[in-house]
């Protein structure tokens, strides 16, 4: 007997169908998996075996191949479980050939015959070329997000077999439509003091211009990052596909509702692996946290402590928006579009900057600066010093703007980059910008006196002009850019001096324009 | 043999412990050429007789003697252009001549001549604060900038920042002396600068080529650089700083002592506040030190640009007085403030504000350190 089910793997985020045929034949009893599986995949057979038995289903005493077509891709993970068994049960005439014709069926099976989430099921099901599947209640809500397709839930093999033989139906359970489930508990009128970084995080927001805040400890750097999120627009209808699909994918956190409309805020520690940071692994292509970040914001605290190895593996996919992540086994390509905030103390010591100086030697606080490379650091258009706020600040300071009131403004901004035909300013190209960023005569002098004096570089002047744009999108200014636009912009490119240059270097460029 | 008597001299620098004072004595008593082959022929006996050494150390001397390649070791130091320079020749510097301690032969790379200008020696510590750094800088361009020569150490920190500023004037006297061989680039990290020294300055080490930078070499090293000095200037000093010991051995020369005042809860100022306690010369602002030096400012050259650029000063702030830019300035209240402070205490504007400052920085009003502003002095 001969039966074949519709079901599927996934591979990075993308998902592949894949028939299942399973043969029963007469002969030594045995069971096969061939097709290229994996071991968690070639172990499905003990959990079907169980499952069937536990669900009083007979397990045949014959001969039984089971083979996962296109036999050329690699299957890994637990998502054929329930089809092999429907297949198994189809081979035994327990459930009739027809039944199973429009299903695709999609989960991983428990020893009593439970169905259990996989990740990816939503990346699966939309890959499936039958016009429903039948998914676990857990992934129901993901699932559900793919329209073309009449998703179907049951909670057991039993269920399943029982709806599939007309005693019964598939239940859908309704989706909860709770959709912006996560409230922003973190609101930006907590900050106090710090405006001119507030002002940095409303400007990397409204431009999506990657940060680098550079600060002593106690000085609010982690506080400032994790209120960015809040401030950047919900994802768009596409961009919130591919970023669950991403979720589902890599086995985050998925909200009830199903979709992620919110823009994910992502802060993995120091200790992140290459690997868990721009996706990939030894045997599943698992998406990584760059991608998690994909539409929100990639947070790397304590920049200094990561491995230089792997802060120079997100060169590419910030100039790119995407990651390519190769192995002998294949390659996928993970979106990776995030504004990056990283955050580093001056020195060992994080006093550097403060008025006291610090007590670090010369070679300790090179060496912290070497971690940073020259072209990571190019990354990133706004580099900030900070101060931890003073007593004053900090008990009577004024409070500040809302998240919400500041989110307007970011919004209208978005509004103008729109119009430009990008989704924001910084991935205007460098011709872009020189036609839709003009200067002003006195913002022209002054960034001509800043290239000449070798403060900025070319590179630099046209990430100077994108964030003034920016800037002057907030304010709502007409162009040509004004000197104060580009003033603001400047101040907010501080060269971290401490950080690449020997301190009688830095002395000269002090006294030099001084 | 074409072997001349300095090459001897080289060799029996080269030997361990082998320091001015047992060189001395030796000679007194033969020629290098001599007391060498006394070595190779293992008669220590005599040798630790004339220097006053223990026989044992003598027999160590015979040893090493008994590997070294006098006529390679000399090749390359004529190779790397390293200049002999002996006590009581011809060109051995006037202000070492006078001086009991001094070393009875200076390697030489670069211009000796530069030892003829009025020489100030610029020294601190290694772990200095910006603070200290800057001044460093600030002195040691100014020094160049009227025609004084620079001596320091080419150790990290202030002893950098003293030649980093010097070479920035074209055409200044720099003089470094250091603690190893001249091959023997210590510490490695100021690579670059000692390079650009050796190029346009002069470097000098009582050692010859191949010697490492051992601990007791840099205290003898600070001897010299203490009877070069005109002036000693000391930056920035821990308690027990090495800089001290050549503020000791200048004073101890009898030359002019300063140091540099800092805060003092600064440990890296803890020394230097502590001369000046115990009566050296302040300084208080950068042209101190050339009262001091009684070099007369206005028949150098370079000072033509600064009176240019007074003068221009003067014109711009003449006409109104309340501009935005004073009202900015005004806000200061004569400490270090950053751009959010300023906002709050103006209009609140940011980029108003930014701007402003930049207009001021360019003026020179404003100094930016980091994300502190301060009012620099002109304004």
């Amino acid at each position: 007997m001969l039966a074949t089910v519709a079901s599927a793997v996934v591979q990075g985020v993308i998902g592949h169908p894949v028939d299942v045929e399973v043969h029963v034949s007469p002969g030594l009893p045995g069971f096969n998996i061939v097709g290229l599986p994996d071991v968690c995949c070639r172990e499905s057979r003990d959990r079907v075996r169980a499952a069937l038995l536990s669900s009083g289903f007979p397990w045949p005493m014959k001969r039984v191949t089971v083979n996962l077509a296109p036999t050329g891709l690699r299957k890994e993970g637990a998502s054929l479980d329930l089809a092999i068994a429907v297949g198994l049960l189809v081979a035994q005439d327990v459930i009739p050939k027809e039944a199973i014709r429009k299903y695709a069926f999609i989960a991983e099976l428990g020893l009593d015959g439970s169905l259990r989430r996989v990740p990816g099921t939503l990346s699966m099901a939309d890959s499936v070329e039958c016009p429903c599947a039948v998914v676990s209640p857990k992934a129901f809500a993901e699932a559900s997000l793919i329209e073309e397709k009449e998703i179907l839930s049951a909670g057991s093999l039993q269920e399943t077999v029982s709806c599939l033989t007309g005693r019964s139906e598939f239940s859908s359970p309704l989706a909860t439509p709770s959709e912006d489930e996560s409230l922003i508990e973190e609101d930006l009128c907590d900050v106090r003091g710090q405006s001119l970084a507030r002002k940095a995080l409303e400007i990397a927001a409204a431009g999506g211009h990657h940060l680098l805040m550079i600060g002593p400890p106690g000085a609010g750097k982690t506080m400032l990052a994790r209120r960015l999120a809040g401030l950047l627009p919900s994802l768009d209808a596409d961009t919130a596909r591919v970023v669950t699909r991403i979720y589902s994918a890599g086995d985050f956190r998925i909200p009830p509702g199903g979709l992620i409309r919110n823009p994910p805020f992502r802060s993995p520690h120091h200790s992140t692996t290459m690997p868990a940071l721009v996706g990939g692994g030894s045997r599943t292509l698992r998406p990584g946290e760059i991608s998690a970040a994909h539409g929100g914001v990639l947070f790397l605290d304590e920049l200094g402590e990561f491995s230089p190895t792997v802060l120079d593996a997100l060169r590419q996919p910030l100039e790119e928006g995407v990651i390519r992540v190769s192995r002998a086994a294949g390659s996928v390509t993970f979106p990776a579009e995030f504004v990056f905030v990283g955050s580093m103390n001056p020195c060992p010591c994080g006093q550097a900057d403060g008025p006291g100086g610090c007590r670090c030697s010369e070679s300790a606080r090179m060496r912290y600066a070497r971690r940073l490379s020259g072209p990571l650091l190019d990354r990133f258009d706004m580099r900030l010093f900070l101060q931890r706020p003073s007593v004053d600040e900090l008990f009577r300071g004024k409070v500040g703007e809302s998240t919400s009131k500041v989110r307007e403004r970011v919004l209208r901004a978005r509004e103008c980059a729109a119009r430009r035909g990008v989704k924001s300013n910084s991935s205007l190209g460098a011709k872009r910008i020189e036609h839709e960023a003009p200067l002003d005569e006195e913002a022209s002098k002054m960034v001509e006196s800043a290239v000449a004096s070798g403060r900025l570089s070319a590179r630099g002047l046209q990430r100077v002009r994108c964030v003034a744009l920016t800037i002057c999108d907030l304010e709502k200014k007409p162009l040509p850019l004004r000197a104060a636009d580009v003033a603001l912009a400047l101040q907010l490119r501080q060269n971290p001096v401490s950080l690449n240059r020997s301190i009688a270097a830095m002395a000269a460029s002090n006294s030099s324009s001084g | 043999m074409g072997i001349p008597a300095e090459a001897y001299l080289v060799s029996l620098l080269k030997l361990s412990g082998m320091g001015p004072a047992r060189l001395e004595m030796l000679l007194k008593e033969l020629s290098p050429r001599q007391s060498w082959q006394m070595l190779i022929n293992e008669i220590p006996a005599k040798i630790a007789k004339t220097a006053e050494v223990s026989e044992h150390l003598a027999a160590r001397w015979a040893a090493e003697a008994a590997t070294e390649d006098v006529e390679e070791t000399w090749r390359r130091h004529c190779e790397a252009a390293v200049t002999m320079i002996r006590r009581g020749g011809e060109c051995y510097p006037w202000r070492l001549s006078r001086d009991s301690d001094a070393p009875s032969v200076l390697f030489a790379q670069g211009d000796p001549s530069l030892l003829d200008f009025p020489l100030v020696t610029i020294v601190g510590t290694r772990t200095c604060t910006r603070y200290g750094a800057e001044v460093a800088f600030e002195l040691g361009k100014a020094a160049a900038s009227r025609g004084v020569g620079v001596v320091s150490g080419l150790a990290l920190g202030i002893d950098a920042a003293a030649h980093s500023g010097a070479l920035e004037v074209a055409g200044a006297a720099v003089v470094g002396v250091v603690g190893s061989g001249l091959d023997r680039i210590y510490p490695k990290g100021n690579a670059s600068l000692w390079g650009r020294v050796r190029e346009r300055g002069l470097l000098l080490s009582e050692c010859p080529l191949g010697t490492m930078p051992e601990r007791w070499r840099f205290p003898a090293r600070n001897r010299i650089m203490a009877s070069f000095a005109d002036v000693c200037v000391v930056v920035e000093s821990h308690v027990d700083g090495g800089a001290l010991t050549t503020a000791v051995e200048a004073a101890k020369r009898g030359r002019v002592v300063m140091a540099v005042p800092g805060p003092i809860r600064s440990p890296a100022s803890a020394g230097t506040n502590r001369l000046i306690a115990d009566g050296c010369g302040v300084i208080c602002e950068i042209d101190d030190l050339f009262v001091v030096m009684d070099v007369v400012r206005e028949s150098l050259p370079s000072r033509a640009g600064r009176t240019g650029a007074g003068s221009e000063r003067q014109a711009s702030s003449d006409p109104e007085e309340l501009t935005p830019d004073t009202e900015l300035l005004s806000a200061f209240e004569w400490m270090p403030a950053t751009l959010s402070t300023l906002a709050e205490r103006t209009t609140g504007h940011l980029g108003d504000v930014a701007c402003r400052l930049e207009r001021l920085i360019a003026e020179g009003k404003v100094v930016q350190r980091g994300l502190w502003y301060e009012r620099s002095s002109l304004a």
